[in-house]
């Protein structure tokens, strides 16, 4: 038997969704460790002992001077080298809404042209001027580079988030399209894009820009946890299909992984298989 | 040199903090702003290089793709410029973040001397704005004068060079620590120094407390170390000890309780032995599951074999009417702290909140320190900051609505932990200090915030009230504290850990000593925001994020490694001793010398006449009312009430969902906005039990009797959780009261004897009512004193008491919550059930407050009755024998069957000729009576037999259809149709009223 795929989940400093990001992995198959993040820093752990790191969602310093800001700043002081050679050696990054927020500011996204150091794209405060907990249809873009989500169409995620709003200008977005790194858009029931309607798209981002990859795919950045839809109960729907699947004699749950947990999936088979 | 950085949004973004502000403006006061800026500001004072300078403005301090900044002014158009910054001392927590990131990014470590400070300015543009409209937005929209200052610029006074010039709030006490000695030579002098320095001890107490240092044994004793007349810091410490807060005088009161109606007189002693404590402890031996109870921070219940779940519910109502945001933000995170100190600690899973504020349209002649809108965004930002900052999913919570919460608003906050049953061995929820551990302060610094907090709390609010025990709570570094103690946990480093909260070390050092039987403190050693404060001031201050734990000394290495690996602060400030003694030394000097069973013994309780009129004593009666012509209109308007309607905007704010357990939300149905019963989540990932929690709130019941409140709202409670899948035999309580004062004055407290009777009557529904029904309560609290003397017109000031209010919080083990259920409607083509009997119950209901009358037949709760039918809905769920269910509650059937509707995007048919009743009731009574009790239910038909068979000889009945056409129809009893309401009628009129907020 082939050695697990190891998953590094960060933790520490505020972030808040390594339990369930760590389960998620365990349950799409990777053997999965939250590691603080100062431990990285002193060497306790080693990145290149892991094939897959996750940048979890939380309040990384309180969100203070813009989310994910100060965790990019003490990450590329600390550790700037490690990662660039984490991702030189076709590591797996998968960040999550503060980790998202964290990846843009690092510049590991976009990452156009292998430059993976200079910052193009931002998340910045919601049009809706709050914080904001809602399930959202998404629509993936099928001949995307990512590996994360790889034959897929549609996902239903929650979102959680103050400072979620896709920007960038035009050009960059324009390249983004270009090199099918938008992986993800906020979407009607339908899978038709939201267009910017609220609260289909819950924070104004522009091109209903969800998430995006590097141009290899496997750098990838969305602002709703999949991490959070790890059983099927955690569909607000949930308890309507049940009552549906029971009435037709079938059992009130699919035998099978929730979406959320394929995305973590594929990202454990990427590396299985190569 | 201090350097002032301004950053702003590139001018092709929306500023959406901007827009609020405008949005705001014109909604609260009619004010016309066109368009805001904001202007984040960072202070920097501190010498940095300019190269240094730019570095950090670039690479922390301004996203390239959205941001630009500048050191001097930025020019921003405006008409008016409000500028609102911190006052020196009030916890600034990006200022904290800055100074890490700054001495990261440089590698540099900033002196004691440097701060790092922000602020923010905005920029308001509107040709007609005038000076007081500018001073309005920054008076009563962004900036409290207790924390905060301003200034307010106009166009033509604004030099561009200067800007708002460089303004830094730090703190400068210039003062030598001293430790005084207070003289006690008679009771009266001892009184006067309890009034100097806002002890607040009771006039009753006092000639014990003399007593004590007068005695010649500890006069002997104290000459031996130095100390003779008690200083300072014991008075303080025995001051926050003996607090109604700490030490709750009122529910260990003794009640000369009367009904004179009926010449009935009694002597009731202690309500909290006899309606807490006894029935509790009762219920502990009958229910296994019932691990850890009535002394630690937070109850103990099993949730499975290798888990426990705590639980505990708290209020911060006094900071939070003075400052919303920074109390509501403290009041959370200061609860959250509760689980993390009981037994060897908790992580934390969920929370909860409870607002109750004056209406938020409130126009009338009464000037509270905030206006109830205002007030309530305060606290909803507050909870919200506090809550997700801290990556604990808020899924529960209320909002209500009453003039009576003008006088003092009330936040309740609730917090929900997991810890494993055993650590390295030992069974985790037990936890003790023994001589020679040492005494360590973990997280934040201390400093002069929230001193006289606990006493503050324990008083009437007036305008005098002092402010320092207003902070903002700090989540990050509670966060990363967190983190660190569960992972000292684990190794089992902690002997024990409580947290720092009201009283501060005095009262976690005071109780936590009670274990060993002694402590000695060198309280130089507390690590301090800014020098300067006095011994007292340490010892009792309020300043957040801190526990105080205790480790074994050859623990301390490992204990300290794994504090600095999370960033955390730890410091050794004493140890736990046997002598018997509180020991409190500062630079080798001592402070206290206290024997530490003086509290235990010989303070006189407080005594309370209470004196109940009876309803019909006090006049009283059923309203003659007739039978409404519009019921479609009338169910209309009740949607539309405040306490009724959609209050999603609250929910919405708050991450109910980190953790990645959500199982029933807060909000559910089609629409993802009709709020559910109780909230469920899987607090084990990988288990397929849950635990589903509901709080109930009704205090308009108690303009009735205060007893039907308690019983109305923990039936309320029991049945919310019941209906989402919960288990009857394991659903524990936490009860929190919030009381006006009790203690009659003829002058300012003249109706005291009949709250004093509330209280005992209140009290006895919470024993009858648990015990009936088995819920032993796991935690509680009571904050009194929620009175407000508020000024009107005239210069007169008015006493507002709050109604006699209880929230209770209902937890239930789900044994799977694969077969928990939702409140909306499923399925056209099945069958409706009303569960339960209805009432002529309609005193204090929503229909008669909304028609303006009090009425008289309150809702009454017959446990011996209900439990059979709860037990026979139990089952059902279980079976998956229902489609969804519901609880009737505020607003009777007719509002909850439009909310089933609503939230199944599908009809309802209802005939009211079924609906099992007590007696004749008009059709009105029926849809509007608020009996507790009962529940709509939907059935499949195919399972329609299966479900009935269940209930033989219970209240149940079939009382419609759901249908595919969206329509709410009700037919009366006499067969006519009463009302058909289309579900869009429906919606926009329960979403009306609020449903604009976001």
């Amino acid at each position: 038997m082939t050695a697990k795929v190891r998953a590094l989940v960060l933790t520490g400093f505020g972030l808040n969704c390594d339990l369930e990001t760590a389960y998620a992995l365990e349950l799409a198959g990777a053997a999965a460790d939250r590691v603080h993040i100062n431990t990285l820093i002193d060497g306790g752990v080693r990145l290149e002992d892991y094939q897959i790191m996750a940048f979890g969602g939380g309040f990384s310093w309180g969100d203070d001077h813009g989310a994910g800001v100060l965790q990019a700043v003490r990450m590329r002081t600390n550790l700037g080298a490690s990662l660039l050679s984490f991702v030189a050696n076709q590591g797996l990054i998968i960040g999550i809404c503060n980790g998202f927020q964290t990846l843009v500011n690092l510049g590991l996204l976009p990452g156009f042209d292998g430059d993976y150091q200079t910052r193009s794209i931002a998340l910045t405060y919601n049009d809706c001027g709050n914080f904001r907990d809602d399930w959202v249809h998404l629509s993936i873009d099928p001949d995307s580079p990512c590996v994360f989500t790889r034959g897929m169409e549609t996902i239903d995620l929650p979102i959680r988030h103050g400072e979620g709003k896709f920007y960038a200008e035009a050009a960059i977005i324009e390249s983004l399209m270009q090199n099918r790194q938008v992986v993800l858009r906020y979407a009607d029931a339908a899978g038709k894009p939201a267009e910017g309607r609220f609260p289909l798209n819950p924070n104004g981002s522009l091109g209903d820009i969800a998430g995006v990859c590097d141009p290899t795919g496997r750098i990838f950045g969305l602002m709703p946890h999949p991490e959070a839809f790890n059983h099927w109960t955690n569909h607000p729907d949930w308890t309507r299909k049940a009552e549906t699947r029971r009435r037709e004699g079938r059992p009130p749950f699919a035998d099978t992984l929730t979406p959320g947990i394929r995305l973590f999936e594929n990202a454990v088979r990427h590396i299985a298989d190569r | 040199m201090p350097h002032r950085l301004e950053i702003t949004l590139k001018p092709e973004l929306i500023d959406a903090e901007g827009e609020t502000l405008r949005r705001k403006a014109m909604d609260y006061f009619g004010i016309a702003v066109e368009g805001v800026r904001t202007v984040a500001v960072i202070t920097i004072d501190a010498e940095l290089t300019p190269a240094q300078l730019e570095t950090i403005r670039t690479e922390i301090f301004t996203n390239p793709v959205t941001q630009m900044s500048s050191y001097a002014p930025l020019p921003l158009a405006f008409d008016w410029m409000v500028w609102i910054g911190y006052r020196p001392g009030v916890r600034d927590n990006p200022g904290s973040t800055a100074v890490e990131a700054i001495e990261d990014m440089l590698s540099i470590g900033l002196g004691p001397e440097d701060g790092i400070y922000t602020s923010k300015r905005y920029c308001l543009t509107g040709p007609a704005l005038t000076a007081e409209d500018a001073e309005k937005i920054a008076g009563e929209l962004l900036a409290n004068d207790i924390i905060q200052q301003w200034q307010v610029t106009a166009a033509a006074d604004w030099d561009p060079e200067v800007g708002i010039g460089v303004i830094i709030p730090k703190v400068r006490l210039d003062h030598v620590p001293t430790v005084t000695t207070l003289p006690i030579d008679s009771d009266a002098t001892l009184r006067e120094i309890s009034d100097e320095r806002n002890l607040a001890l009771n006039p009753n107490d006092i000639p014990t407390i003399r007593k004590y240092f007068l005695d010649a044994d500890v006069q002997q004793q104290r000459a031996a170390v130095d100390l003779a007349d008690p200083t300072d810091l014991e008075l303080e410490y025995i001051s926050q000890a003996r607090s109604d807060h700490c030490n709750h005088n009122t529910f260990q009161g003794l009640f000369h309780y009367s009904e004179p109606c009926r010449g009935h007189q009694e002597t009731v002693d202690n309500l909290f032995k006899s309606c807490i404590q006894a029935p509790t402890l009762t219920l502990q031996k009958q229910k296994d599951w019932v691990v850890s109870v009535l002394w630690d921070n937070a109850g103990v219940g099993r949730f499975d074999d290798e888990h426990y779940y705590v639980i505990t519910g708290e209020t911060h109502n006094s900071p939070s009417n003075m400052e919303a945001y920074g109390g509501a933000i403290t009041g959370i995170v200061g609860v959250y702290r509760d689980p993390m100190g009981t037994g060897r600690g908790a992580r934390l899973l969920m929370g909860g909140y409870g607002y109750c504020v004056g209406p938020r349209e409130y126009d009338g002649d009464l000037k509270p320190h905030l206006h109830p809108r205002r007030l309530l965004d305060g606290v909803i930002e507050g909870v919200r900051d506090g809550g997700n900052k801290s990556g604990i999913p808020t899924t529960c919570g209320q909002v209500l609505f009453n003039p009576k919460y003008l006088g003092k608003c009330l936040v309740f906050v609730t917090a929900i932990g997991l810890m494993p049953a055993e650590v390295q061995g030992e069974a985790a929820e037990k936890k003790t200090t023994s001589p020679d551990d040492l005494i360590i302060m973990c997280g934040g610094r201390v400093g002069k915030d929230g001193i006289h907090g606990v006493t503050a709390s324990s008083e009437i609010f007036s305008e005098n009230t002092p402010a320092g025990h207003v902070q903002i709570g700090d989540p990050y570094t509670q966060k990363k504290m967190h983190d660190f103690l569960l992972e000292a946990r684990d190794e089992g480093l902690i002997r024990f850990i409580t947290d720092n909260g009201g009283g501060g070390l005095s009262s976690s050092i005071g109780e936590s000593a009670l274990f060993s039987n002694g402590c000695e403190v060198e309280l130089e050693k507390v690590p301090l925001k800014y020098a300067g404060l006095d011994q007292w001031e340490i010892w009792i201050s309020e300043s957040q994020e801190r526990m105080t734990v205790a480790v074994r000394p050859d623990d301390l290495d490992r204990f300290m490694a794994l504090s600095r690996k999370h960033s955390v602060e730890s410091t050794v400030i004493g140890r736990y001793t046997d002598t018997g003694k509180l020991h409190v030394a500062y630079q080798g000097r001592n402070c206290a010398y206290v024997d530490l069973d003086l509290l235990k013994s010989g303070f006189p309780q407080w005594e309370f006449d209470a004196v109940w009129r009876s309803p019909e004593e006090r006049g009283l009666f059923e309203p003659a009312i007739g039978r409404p012509a519009d019921f479609g209109r009338l169910l209309l308007d009740i949607l539309a009430r405040p306490n009724i309607c959609s209050r999603e905007w609250v929910p919405r704010q708050y991450d109910h969902e980190v953790q990645g357990g959500s199982v029933i939300k807060p909000l559910v149905g089609v629409g993802r906005n009709i709020p559910s019963d109780a909230s469920v989540i899987r607090p084990v990932l990988t288990s397929d039990a849950g635990l589903a929690l509901a709080q109930s709130l009704l205090p308009t019941y108690s303009a009735i009797d205060a007893y039907h409140m308690i019983a109305g709202v923990i039936d309320e409670g029991l049945r919310r959780v019941l209906a989402v899948g919960g288990d009857l035999d394991h659903v524990g309580g936490v009860d929190n009261f919030c009381w006006p004062n009790i203690q009659y004055d003829p002058v300012k407290n003249p109706d005291g004897r009949f709250k004093a009777a509330q209280l005992v009557r209140a009290c006895r529904a919470l024993k009858d009512i648990c015990l009936a029904y088995a819920i032993p309560l796991l935690s509680g609290k009571d904050s009194m004193y929620v009175d407000g003397n508020l000024p009107g017109r005239y210069g007169i000031t008015h006493k507002i008491s709050a109604p006699e209010t209880m929230q209770f919080s209902a937890i239930s083990r789900v044994p799977d919550v694969k077969a928990c259920m939702s409140m909306e409607a499923k399925q056209a083509g099945d069958q409706v059930y009303l569960v339960g009997l209805t009432r002529d119950e309609l005193g204090a209901s929503e229909y008669y407050e909304h028609l303006g009358y009090i009425g008289l037949n309150v809702p009454r709760v017959d446990p011996e009755a209900f439990l059979p039918v709860y037990r026979a809905l139990q089952t059902a769920i279980a079976r998956s024998l229902t489609a969804s269910v519901r609880g009737i509650y505020r607003g009777g059937l007719a509002v909850h069957a439009a909310l089933v509707a609503m939230g199944g995007g599908l009809g309802l048919t209802l005939d009211l000729a079924g609906v099992p009743v007590d007696g004749d009731l008009p059709d009105d009574r029926i849809l509007f009576s608020e009996s507790a009790g009962r529940f709509l239910v939907t059935v499949d038909p195919a399972r329609q037999a299966a479900f009935e068979a269940l209930f033989e000889g219970l209240a149940l009945a079939r009382i419609g259809s759901v249908t595919a056409a969206p329509e709410l129809i009700v037919n009366g009893q006499e067969g006519g149709e009463l009302l058909k309401l289309d579900l869009e009628a429906l919606t926009q009129a329960w979403e009306q009223t609020y449903g604009e907020m976001i």
